[in-house]
């Protein structure tokens, strides 16, 4: 409960920083250039996440719809809220401290998704610009029950997963064509969560957090803007995070309106 | 042309015996010709009939008493010494007295007598244990109980069992083979301790409260026929696999030579496993009355997280004690090689589980008289019937749940074996019923994760 508090109470405060900083600057008509970017986005990633103190691994699949707001405060110094719907897939995941060990095969786990990125604009030339980038991202799932089956008594487990990732790095973008700018994000870039989980059998009981981690912890982003005219931008991505034994990847598409 | 007709038929009378003989043995290591021909037998422990109380109930010169724990040591002393009582040992724990009564009072004169006295708490007969196991034929076959694919279960012509009728060991065993800390005490006649397939899983010679000393060595056979069950050398290419490949034995005897004990020493081994570090108790024993002084034994090491495995005996009745000591022990049923019951398995609300009980290959301790073993230099094995090697199976199994889960409770452990327990006569007795409780154990599912699929 207090982590959803922390992580409501960051987007709170991004979204009202955001807010102020542009009220801020719009009364104070520092820039002529401030503005709003509403927009929507996809993104989905799949990670390898390891377990048990990096005993066991598995893969977290996730794919989230997220509706989001880029507020340019000053020139090259932006802050975005981001605030979605998530479906996370955490299937081989076993729990081994419950009374009766289970692993999951249940499919996607819907959940509400919170988070904020700040970039900065660092250096430019004629046609490159590099940017400060940072990101996260917090995915809180919905409590699930479901049936233990084969018992010869009724059972069941209920399930509560979240998620966070936090990412950070420079991106270099060739600025060189006209509409068309692609870049390339490299950060370092970290996942972990948890996932608790309680068991009730009668009257057995017992409950698990099971702590996750991310394998992979740098990615490489391969990108592109395109302006489809001057207040509408689409953005997509590609990711791959390469880890010790595989390559974990991710793709994300955007589209933002200024106003 | 004569000679050459008969040496031929002898040739082929010969072949035939010989491949005859040759399907039967599994263990390459003992295929010595003469041994395909001379089948390994041993002498029935009890000339083939199952064990059951015959003659006494009760030990004919001693009680058992409890005084209440406000009687200091001197008031008791001067008890005993008014009832003309001598004090022959006493259970500190418990603090428990077995008496020798006078010779010119009866047992049952003397139990009420001293239950007239305001100051003992309770009195009562020191009754007798017994065994319910009988070695039979040897024969290195396949332990069916741990993975049945079907086979023949013993000598040709014997029945095949039924696929996949078994306690699913391989598949458990995939997630635990168990932990050398985990201790299995067996409360039986004792273990050979110089058996091959068990010697390196013995903890200590353990303790004999038969002729009390710390030597628990097998003079009868039952109890090494029990712990080879539980925990056999196991994966070592010789004789059979035990259900909990690490765990070790803690031999207690508290049964002689000729398969009888009393409850006074069923206490003290009880007690004494639970102060020497025994995760779980098998109790391939019973008696058939209930006793005070042996729930509270039994109370004493649940309450230390010891979990009791006991066999409900095989007269086709009622649940021995201890097995009939429901808060405190699992009691185990027989099945066969068909995952039916059998007849003779005792049945009641007691019945906790079951598990295969029927022609169940283990150790026979290496003293044991047979020529071909003497000859050959085999390490006996044979086969046992009863509830009395059901039982162990149970413990196995317990003890790798332990092993895999060392911080659930004793009445975690024995629910989790309850509750994934295969209800195998569902069709005639859906759910727990008094014939084998919840059902045959089944260790991969309580062991092995669990996919969870289903929404609810």
């Amino acid at each position: 409960m207090k982590k959803i508090n922390y992580f409501s109470l960051a987007a709170i405060l991004i979204l009202s920083l955001c807010s102020f900083s542009y009220a801020q600057f719009h009364e104070e008509k520092y820039s002529p250039k401030i503005s709003i970017k509403p927009g929507i986005g996809f993104e989905y990633f799949s990670r390898t996440i390891s377990w048990d103190d990096d005993k066991y691994s598995s893969n977290l699949k996730s794919y989230f719809f997220i509706l989001n707001a880029e507020f340019e405060i000053q020139e090259g110094f932006s802050l975005n809220a981001l605030a979605g719907y998530s479906f996370s897939n955490f299937d081989s995941l076993i729990f081994r401290e419950l009374p009766f060990s289970v692993e999951l095969d249940v499919g996607d786990m819907s959940g509400f998704l919170f988070g904020g990125e700040i970039k900065k604009s660092i250096f430019s030339t004629n046609d490159f610009e590099v940017e400060g980038l940072g990101q996260f991202v917090y995915y809180l799932g919905s409590k699930k029950e479901w049936d233990i089956p084969d018992l010869n008594v009724e059972g069941s487990v209920t399930g509560k997963p979240w998620w966070m990732r936090a990412s950070a790095g420079p991106v270099i973008t060739y600025t060189g064509f006209d509409y068309f700018y692609p870049y390339i994000y490299l950060s370092y870039n970290k996942l972990w969560g948890k996932f608790k989980i309680e068991q009730t059998i009668q009257e057995l009981s017992g409950s698990e957090d099971k702590k996750i981690t991310g394998k992979s912890v740098f990615s490489t982003s391969l990108g592109a803007i395109y302006e489809v005219f001057d207040a509408l931008t689409l953005k997509a991505e590609a990711s791959f995070m390469p880890y010790n034994k595989g390559l974990d990847f991710g793709v994300m598409l955007r589209a933002m309106y200024s106003f | 042309m004569k000679t050459k007709k008969i040496f031929f038929l002898f040739f082929i009378i010969y072949i035939f015996i010989f491949s005859a003989s040759f399907q039967h043995h599994r263990f390459d290591r003992y295929k010595k010709p003469l041994y395909r021909f001379f089948r390994p037998r041993i002498q029935s422990i009890n000339k083939g009939l199952p064990f059951q109380l015959k003659e006494k109930q009760y030990v004919p010169d001693q009680i058992l008493i409890k005084f209440k724990p406000t009687l200091s040591e001197l008031l008791i002393e001067t008890t005993l010494a008014a009832y003309q009582t001598k004090k022959i040992n006493r259970i500190p724990r418990l603090n428990i007295y077995q008496l020798q009564i006078p010779r010119d009072i009866t047992v049952e004169e003397m139990v009420y007598v001293m239950n007239q006295n305001p100051d003992v708490e309770y009195a009562e007969f020191n009754y007798i244990v017994y065994i319910t196991e009988t070695p039979n034929d040897i024969y290195f076959k396949y332990q069916y109980a741990l993975y049945n694919s079907g086979q023949s279960i013993g000598i040709p012509g014997s029945p095949h069992g039924t696929e996949r009728a078994d306690i699913k060991a391989t598949a458990a065993w995939e997630e635990t083979k168990g932990e050398e800390e985990v201790i299995i005490a067996v409360i039986d006649s004792g273990v050979d301790l110089l058996h091959p397939d068990i010697e390196t899983k013995i903890l200590s010679s353990g303790r004999d409260f038969v002729n009390d000393d710390f030597d628990a060595t097998d003079d009868h056979g039952h109890g090494t026929h029990v712990a080879g069950i539980a925990a056999a050398e196991s994966n070592n290419n010789e004789g059979i696999a035990g259900v909990a490949w690490n765990c070790k034995i803690l031999p207690i005897k508290i049964v002689d030579e000729e398969g009888y004990g009393d409850y006074y020493s069923l206490i003290e081994g009880i007690t004494y496993a639970a102060d020497n570090g025994a995760d779980v108790i098998n109790l391939s024993i019973g008696g058939e009355f209930t006793a005070q002084a042996l729930e509270e034994a039994l109370k004493y090491a649940y309450e230390k997280d010891i979990v009791i495995i006991a066999a409900v005996g095989n007269e086709g009745g009622a649940v021995l004690y201890p097995a009939a000591y429901d808060d405190y022990c699992l009691a185990v049923a027989a099945t066969d090689y068909d995952d039916i019951r059998v007849d003779w398995s005792n049945f009641g609300p007691e019945v906790d589980v079951a598990a295969p009980g029927e022609r169940i290959i283990s150790l026979v301790p290496t003293w044991y008289p047979s020529s071909i073993w003497d000859d050959f230099e085999l390490p006996p094995y044979g086969y046992g019937f009863g509830t009395s090697m059901a039982a162990p199976y149970v413990s196995g199994f317990a003890a790798l749940i332990k092993s895999i889960k060392p911080w659930l409770t004793a009445a975690e452990i024995m629910n989790i074996i309850r509750y994934s327990a295969d209800d195998t006569n569902k069709e005639d007795y859906p759910g727990n019923d008094e014939f084998i409780g919840y059902g045959r154990i089944n260790m991969e599912k309580a062991l092995v994760p669990i996919k969870i699929t289903t929404h609810k």
